[in-house]
């Protein structure tokens, strides 16, 4: 059993938002009701014309010592075996508790069904063997995703707007190569 | 229930052909909420190709119990995505799925047309419908000739070219004057055909004049530019905006809209001046010596100070370059699809002067280099069942495209001249418009196309959602996505050895949706019967059409064998061309053809039309953002989420000169219209620029999503008249459609 985690290589990101509709569509994730699991944000710095933007498609980081896993007062959030982190939606009371905790606000609250809903990596794909759905359709490699060892010296544990916790957040960030600004 | 050798085998023939996998992949939500008792998912794999743009990456779509519930790439489309897809489509189940539907025939109750009109509409039957416009189409042809329909529609599929050529149909436009009609019109005669084909994989050296396509997620391309970065070659960007396309670049200039002419021209002039064009090319394969004094003369003005003053381009970093683009192995300056060839008057000009960089770069055909398509050969409709000779085409183009006489070769038609033909030029010829796929939006001032529209007496709206123009519709029909479609793909934007796909139906025709090419043949035989029917006197089945195209192509005994092959590619190898189809059977940098026409044979620097004014101070750009397609995505309700409006997007200089603050409504103003959208503010583009996203403000109340969010951007853009591109010089057909001129004030 291995964990597992993501890679993000910002120079590589266009924006497409594939990974976004992938997991739209795979997880059947509700639109029009302010859940997105995953989300390419864009970071600007600099001022015209020495600009920089820095693309990253963020979600659930599967955190080692994941607060919302801590925080639940009803244990409606777990980490298994391989380290996904997941939400018993049968469990869940909507307090929200989680989602206030998590310092990348990844638990996000189903105003229609009162439960909190998160990045599941996929585990059904997993399970079966398949990568997650972003990562299956990411055209570029901006977004990858792999066997934690592996991915964990990849890149940095750190990039500009993201800073990791004590929660030992599961992604790595390539921060050198071409198109570095 | 327990899995028999029984049940699989039933379960096998009821998924029909392709991979059966059941029960290992789908969502977890068919199994979490399927009942103990009940028989396993039935989950295919399908292979087709995508269409939510003309790229048609392989798709491999998974469809449980007959759901489609996921598209991703198709692994070995080396040609197309690479085996992934782009936002736009992984989102196209929403697209099958979206409620908003055109589902059956309709025809309009309400004589009163017009955008905030209710047409009453009512279900027709097919037969009905189709009877219908064939009889209005053959009255008005009888009464005042087939110049008195207007067909707005892409030339495709055959069979609907057919009905064209048969009626002696003179009229059809399509938007292609926005995208590439300049760059069609030059490569025609400096290199032969048009080539969208750029083997960036390749190139050590790319240039990019405004060409945009990474940050359309265009994948043919992006895969290309990537792969070359990661071999360490180099990319410079001519863009007012920092967008994902310059962020792949080692150099970025923001360069003054409409200035890219002059710093291509000083590019040559410097080329010229220091020899640095490929010798060896240019003097095998090109007609340079025969001009070569000429050349010399003419492109001696176009010196680096000047470039620098009109481009905020520097001199030196013109130079070095031009240096670089001739030294530095196979080098490439692409010019397609939103580049600035259809974006600003000059465009012709600039395609010729892009032209010529390859030419003396000496790429073209070559590796690294622009490069004619390795296309599979798949025969028309014309060379399956050969027509009778067709009528010859007689009376007035609407468009004007007839005093452009190249433009007219090149055999599109003008958006941007419409509706100056349809209410100035010949107000009431047209009496029939056909419409395919294509909204008002896309055009320069769509209220305008509107009005227009409202002049005709009898309007058919072929689509997939009820888009505006359908509201403005006496019937309309409902079109099939791609994802219902059977047809046979090959590769032509990315095709170094021919490939070819097949393009199936993922699951079958919802509602009472049909496909063009079926309308086709349904009108066919209603108004030319003749030459609808096969050799044997039977009316052409689009079915056996299909088959008979993939046995003559030699994919397989039929459609459905070579359906369940997939992806096919023949390895050639590439051999570059030594003789060029354009006149001469050699490249041309100066084009006597042009000449003999009194138009300029070798490019000029020509301003765009519209420069900044006290009154109007900034330049209005548009564009097409990563996550939608044009004007057609935006009810999509995974993309819409991700994008549900546009914005006015300044950079912060100028927003707070103006005392505007992010969020905030602006008014948008050029010389002929107004929008209103919200401000964003952006370091990503010049202050003088005033940049906004095409594709929104549509106005339909039946497209639930996209109704009334955000701002009509080709409102604010001026349409223009033949005539306007004769005096411009605009022999290529240039729509101009970043041509504008704004002010911008808080809303």
């Amino acid at each position: 059993m291995y964990d597992y985690g993501w890679l993000l290589d910002p120079k590589r990101c266009i924006d497409c938002k594939a990974c976004e509709a992938a997991c739209k569509q795979w997880n059947k994730v509700e639109t029009g009701v302010n859940l997105r699991y995953r989300q390419v944000r864009l970071q600007e710095s600099g001022t015209f014309p020495q600009i920089r933007v820095q693309a990253l498609s963020m979600a659930c980081n599967h955190c080692e010592d994941a607060d919302c896993v801590q925080v639940c007062p009803v244990k409606a959030i777990s980490r298994r075996a391989d380290g996904i982190v997941v939400v018993d939606t049968s469990r869940c009371i909507g307090c929200q508790m989680c989602g206030k905790s998590c310092p990348y606000a990844a638990p996000q609250y189903h105003t229609v069904t009162g439960k909190m809903q998160k990045c599941t990596m996929c585990f059904d794909r997993v399970d079966k063997g398949l990568e997650p759905a972003c990562a299956t359709v990411c055209p570029t490699g901006a977004l990858q995703w792999g066997k934690w060892e592996e991915i964990e010296s990849k890149g940095s544990p750190a990039i500009e707007g993201f800073t990791p916790g004590q929660n030992k957040p599961h992604v790595r960030f390539v921060t050198s190569g071409w198109g570095i600004r | 229930m327990t899995m028999t050798r029984r049940n699989w085998l039933s379960l096998t023939s009821r998924a029909g052909a392709g991979i059966l996998t059941a029960g290992t992949a789908g969502s977890a939500w068919g199994q979490i909420f399927r009942p103990a008792d009940v028989a396993p998912p039935v989950v295919q794999t399908l292979a087709t190709a995508c269409a939510l743009c003309d790229s048609a990456c392989g798709v491999t779509a998974t469809v449980q119990d007959g759901v489609l519930t996921f598209l991703e790439g198709l692994a070995g489309d080396t040609q197309g995505g690479g085996g992934r897809l782009c936002g736009k489509g992984a989102a196209g189940a929403a697209f099958l799925y979206d409620p908003n539907r055109l589902k059956y025939p309709m025809k309009r109750t309400n004589p009163n047309k017009g955008l905030d009109e209710d047409p009453g509409w009512v279900r027709i039957t097919w037969q009905e419908a189709l009877d219908t416009i064939a009889e209005r189409f053959r009255s008005y042809i009888d009464q005042y000739g087939p110049e008195s329909l207007l067909f707005v529609s892409r030339p495709n599929p055959d069979v609907f070219t057919r009905l064209l050529n048969a009626l002696g149909a003179i009229n059809r436009v399509d938007h292609i004057d926005e995208c590439y009609t300049a760059d069609k019109v030059i490569q025609k005669y400096t290199t032969g055909s048009k080539s969208f084909c750029n083997d960036f994989e390749n190139s050590r050296y790319m240039l990019l004049f405004g060409w945009d396509l990474v940050a359309k997620s265009k994948l043919v391309f992006t895969r290309g530019v990537q792969q070359a970065r990661d071999n360490g070659a180099k990319v410079v960007c001519f863009n007012p905006v920092y967008s994902a396309t310059a962020r792949w670049a080692d150099e970025w200039y923001p360069i003054r809209p409409g200035a890219d002419l002059a710093v291509a021209l000083a590019m040559i002039q410097v080329i010229l001046a220091e020899n640095l064009y490929n010798l060896e090319f240019v003097d095998n394969y090109t007609n340079f010596s025969l001009y070569e004094k000429e050349t010399r003369a003419h492109f001696q003005s176009y010196t680096l100070e000047w470039a620098q003053e009109l481009s905020d381009v520097p001199a030196g970093d013109i130079r070095r370059i031009a240096r670089e683009f001739s030294s530095q192995g196979p080098a490439i300056a692409p010019a397609h699809k939103k580049t600035l060839c259809a974006n600003y008057t000059n465009g012709t000009q600039l395609c010729h002067a892009i032209s010529i960089l390859n030419i003396f770069a000496g790429t073209i055909d070559r590796p690294g280099g622009r490069y004619f398509p390795r296309s599979w050969e798949i025969p028309g409709v014309d060379a399956i069942y050969k027509p009778a000779a067709y009528p010859a085409k007689k009376g007035r183009r609407i468009d004007g495209r007839d005093k452009l006489p190249f433009a007219d070769e090149a055999g599109n038609g003008n958006f941007s001249t419409l509706a100056d033909g349809m209410l100035n030029q010949y107000p009431g010829m047209i009496k029939a418009a056909f419409i395919n796929f294509y909204t008002i939006l896309g055009f320069p001032r769509p209220l305008r196309i509107a009005e227009a529209l409202n002049t005709v007496e009898f309007t058919v709206v072929m689509d997939v959602l009820p888009t505006d123009t359908a509201q403005l519709a006496d019937i309309v029909l409902p079109h099939i996505t791609y994802l219902e479609a059977n047809d046979i793909v090959t590769r032509e934007y990315s095709a170094i050895v021919p490939q070819v796909l097949p393009r199936r139906a993922v699951v079958p025709a919802m509602f009472e949706a049909k496909s063009i090419g079926y309308v086709s043949l349904e009108l066919g035989k209603r108004l030319a019967p003749d030459y609808f029917r096969k050799p044997n006197g039977d009316f052409i089945n689009p079915t056996e059409l299909l088959d008979e195209k993939a046995k003559a192509a030699g994919l397989g005994a039929n459609f459905a064998e070579f359906r369940d092959k997939g992806l096919l590619t023949r390895e050639e190898a590439f051999v570059p061309r030594t003789t060029f189809a354009a006149p001469g059977g050699k490249c041309q940098i100066y084009v006597p053809q042009f000449a003999a026409r009194n138009l300029d044979p070798l490019p000029v620097w020509k301003q765009k039309r519209e420069i900044p004014t006290p009154e109007y101070p900034f330049y209005y750009l548009t564009y097409i953002p990563a996550v939608h397609r044009r004007n057609t995505t935006q009810n999509n309700p995974i993309l819409h989420e991700m994008m549900p409006e546009n914005a006015a997007i300044l950079n912060p200089l100028a927003a707070a000169r103006l005392g505007i603050k992010e969020g905030q409504p602006v008014q948008v103003r050029s010389r002929v219209g107004s929008i209103v959208l919200n401000a964003h503010l952006s370091e990503t583009l010049r202050p003088d620029c005033v940049l906004v996203a095409h594709g929104f403000g549509h106005q339909s109340a039946a497209l639930k999503l996209a109704s009334g969010r955000g701002a009509r951007d080709g409102d604010i853009i001026p349409d223009q008249t033949a005539d306007d591109m004769v005096r411009e010089g605009n022999f290529g057909a240039s729509a101009g459609i970043m041509d504008a001129v704004v002010t911008v004030e808080p809303g």
